[in-house]
């Protein structure tokens, strides 16, 4: 404990150089207008300027990349809360409830409590990642294929509680997501699925562009007729500040996302990706008002905004501990510290202490400046509501095109964000909420190549799933919930839910 | 010259001559060129193609230019490659598995969208053999041992890799063939790092990995060593035999290389040879590689064109010896 206090200042004599603060700032900068701009991902950001970095050395190189990943988390927030544009994969949720808030004219303080909910998930993450790296990242190895396929069960029970619209609808999104996530190469045979001869549909169908299709773009084609008065949301500066009452209801879901969005990053893969919805759908678990969801409760944005930052974070521990890529984004550091001739391994720490580090003790200072910059911004990002829809969303849409464009250069991409946005809009009209659909298309793929490894490893044997402790665990939580859901099926008691069906087909 | 490539050149200088006649006066190369990275950003070609350009560009001055054009496990950026215009303008960066493809498709019954006749190789930059690596739990401390076991207990031992008939999974189909059809189970996950991951958490027992990949796990020995794929051993892992000195006869490399489409006239060809030659032989881009934990293994075009067809053989092998999975 001690020498890790003593590398800690060491690392913080590192970070404070000025040359080193420069590009953590340079970094966090990027990575907030990375996560601004629609379509534009952490992912295709690290990799438009990984080039610039050939020029620094290892240490400023990581700093400034691992900056842009971290800020991209801060800003992923804003459009999705004031334009219902997720500006990242992992912002799908704040769309919901996020926009919601902006709606009843509470933009600032939604964007307030994101970023300082992401503030303290972010140092949280850095804190564990400094003290507790090591054994955890040990953890995260043991979580093979059946212990995810274990985890993304979860997730598919969670499905239910993702919208805030009936079961049926809601199962009907979810089954759609799920089918559209089987799309493209089979990885254990290799045929093409359902791809229509074009190689570009072998990689699957892109989260981006179905996220920003359905989301941004059908919220924008849904306007014209709907009944826009001239009058401006936007707040006074006064407005732009939460209340005491809704800084209470988003302390303990900054607090449980922090938690959840950690563990769920340390685990090797895109499971960072899905720490955002898991987080959405504890909080409406746990909350007393769950017909409050999706209806703009505070809860909604504290909770996956937090968890989303914090997963960003535990990302590093297995990338950090044991030098191996476990995702995209970890792996294009790994190459930008190659390419310095750091090789990242077991021994990092040991080796290059003044990269670890340094880049340890960056994130610190890198999160004290993210918060510094968006807190100002609050006030700027809700004045664009102020910009008429005639100027504003032409614009809007010229940057989903080109962020979505950017992710991997593919044409058939921005075909398919249009079209998710036509298919978006009609959602819309007929009252379907397409988070659901979105998470279907995480966890299919995800959930597929998971279970067919593990059955790879057992040899077929389905028993792979309840012998493994970790995987034992997860799949008791899923039985107990699945049960509990039964119990009050059978019991007859009318949750929020058949109580939404109801109203639901009164409205009709 | 081949008869294939003298009849490519003669081919592609006649279409010059026809169709733009002031363009063959032209001195080459008179604005920027396009060098397309199939694979993600940092990934195997990327970080060889960086330094190059970078020392490239004073030598043909003219900007040179990474274009990322990933997805598919390298297949889009090579059919973009292959259908670019034959003016040396567009190049294509390529790793071994630019010659499983086609063998692939045709496996499926599908029509390839572009075979290696498509491309016109004019250099090759590093070659990193692969070595076959166990995790530290299991007891293997030689490949007879590992063979020995793998014999005993048929599809039992589980090895991972980056995918099916990728680039690590060819190796092990090559290895497992060599040692007498030795029937060991497939893993396929999305990548090297997650190969290796599976790996280190032992849900898979062995892999096949390129030296600079899992270097840093072997000298912390989290992994262990059994045998290399190249011709010689490595300076990296001097007490590691190769597969032939095992008496395999086998080889495997992953190596990166640039290519032009079929079609680009000689001249250009030639310029663009001398070009490489001496930017590759700089300083400066010999310690990028070194970094990289892979030294500089260059071949001009003659020498290149050779080791590709050998290596093109093998691979169309091992794909043909895996076959059609049944799932």
């Amino acid at each position: 404990m001690e020498s890790t206090l003593v590398s800690l200042l060491h690392g913080f004599s590192v970070a404070f150089e000025p040359i080193n603060l420069w590009y953590a700032f340079i970094g966090c900068l990027i990575g907030t207008l990375v996560g601004v701009l629609p379509g534009i991902g952490p992912l295709s950001g690290i990799s438009i300027l990984l080039p610039i970095t050939f020029g620094l050395n290892a240490t400023q190189a990581v700093i400034m990349l691992a900056g842009i990943y971290y800020g991209s988390q801060y800003g992923g927030s804003t459009t999705s809360i004031l334009m219902r544009i997720p500006g990242e994969a992992s912002s799908v949720m704040t769309c919901v409830d996020g926009y919601a808030m902006a709606q009843r004219g509470r933009a600032g303080s939604a964007l307030c409590i994101a970023a300082v909910g992401s503030f303290i998930a972010g140092t949280f993450g850095i804190v564990m990642l400094t003290v507790v790296a090591p054994p955890l990242a040990t953890l995260a190895l043991k979580f093979g294929p059946p212990e995810y396929t274990a985890l993304l069960t979860l997730g598919l029970i969670f499905l239910a509680y993702m919208s805030s619209s009936s079961l049926i609808r809601t199962l009907l999104m979810a089954c759609t997501g799920l089918m559209l996530g089987m799309i493209g190469i089979d990885n254990m045979t290799g045929h093409f699925r359902y791809s229509f001869d074009l190689v570009e549909l072998g990689d699957g169908i892109g989260i981006v562009p179905v996220a920003v299709g359905l989301f941004g773009l059908g919220e924008i084609l849904s306007t014209p007729s709907k009944n826009v008065t001239g009058k401006v949301m936007a707040p006074k500066l006064r407005e732009l500040l939460p209340t005491t009452q809704e800084w209470r209801e988003a302390a303990m879901p900054i607090a449980r996302g922090s938690v959840l969005g950690f563990i769920i990053g340390i685990i090797p893969g895109s499971a960072h990706i899905i720490s955002s919805f898991l987080s959405y759908a504890l909080e409406k678990k746990l909350s007393k008002h769950p017909e409050q969801f999706g209806h703009g409760a505070v809860a909604g944005v504290a909770g996956p905004e937090s968890a989303n930052n914090s997963a960003s974070t535990g990302a590093f521990v297995p990338m950090l501990a044991l030098g191996i890529p476990t995702g995209p984004i970890t792996a294009v550091l790994i190459g930008a510290l190659m390419v310095h001739g750091v090789s990242a391994g077991p021994q990092l720490v040991t080796e290059h202490p003044d990269v670890f580090w340094g880049f340890v003790a960056s994130m610190y200072v890198g999160n004290l400046m993210l918060l510094l910059l968006n807190l100002p911004l609050v006030g700027m990002f809700v004045s664009v509501l102020r910009i008429p829809y005639a100027y504003l969303y032409p614009l809007i849409i010229m940057f989903c095109i080109i962020g979505v464009y950017e992710v991997s250069h593919s044409i058939v991409d921005v075909w398919i964000m249009l079209i998710m946005g036509v298919f978006g809009y009609g959602l819309r009209k007929f009252g379907f909420d397409p988070a659901p659909l979105v998470l279907g298309l995480v966890i299919a793929p995800l959930f597929e190549q998971s279970l067919r490894q593990s059955l790879i490893m057992s040899n077929g044997d389905y028993l792979i799933f309840f012998s493994r402790p970790i995987a034992l665990g997860l799949m008791l939580v899923c039985i107990a919930l699945l049960a509990m859901s039964a119990l009050s099926f059978f019991l007859k008691r009318n949750d929020w839910r058949t109580k939404l069906a109801v109203a639901e087909a009164g409205e009709t | 010259m081949d008869r294939r490539s003298f009849v490519a050149g003669s081919a592609a200088s006649a279409a010059a001559l026809l169709t733009r006649p002031a363009a063959a006066q032209e001195a080459y190369p008179s604005r920027p060129i396009t060098v397309i990275n199939p694979f993600p950003p940092g990934g195997a070609a990327d970080v060889v193609m960086r330094p190059l350009v970078a020392v490239l560009e004073p030598l043909l001055k003219q900007p040179v230019v990474v274009d990322t054009k990933a997805g598919a496990a390298g297949a889009i950026g090579a059919q973009v490659g292959a259908n670019a215009k034959p003016d040396g303008y567009t190049l294509l960066a390529h790793i071994t598995s630019i010659s499983g493809f086609a063998e692939v498709d045709k496996l499926f019954g599908r029509t390839p969208k572009f075979t290696r006749d498509n491309f016109i190789p004019i250099a090759r930059f590093v070659a990193d053999p692969c070595v076959l690596i166990v995790n530290d739990q299991q007891p293997y401390k030689t490949l007879k041992e590992f063979t020995d076991d793998a014999k005993k207990r048929p599809d039992e031992i589980i090895y991972s890799s980056s995918g099916l008939y990728s680039a690590l999974h060819i190796p092990m189909a090559l290895y497992m063939k060599a040692a007498g059809d030795l029937k060991l189970r497939h893993l396929p996950t999305n990548g090297g790092g997650p190969a290796l991951t599976a790996l280190l958490g032992n849900n898979s027992q062995a892999l096949a990995s390129s030296v600079s990949a899992c270097l840093a796990q072997i000298k912390a020995g989290k992994v262990r060593p059994l045998a290399l794929f190249g011709a010689q051993r490595s300076k990296a892992l001097p007490d590691v035999p190769t597969m032939k000195e095992l008496g395999y006869d086998i080889e495997y490399y992953l190596w990166v290389g640039l290519f032009a489409p079929k079609g680009t006239p000689d001249a250009i060809v030639t310029t663009l040879r001398g070009a490489l030659d001496k930017a590759a032989h700089t300083d400066q881009f010999k310690t990028a590689m070194t970094n990289l934990g892979q030294d500089l293994d260059y071949m001009d075009q003659p020498a290149f064109q050779k080791f590709w067809d050998a290596d093109a053989k093998r691979i169309e092998e091992a794909v043909n010896q895996i076959g059609k999975v049944q799932g």
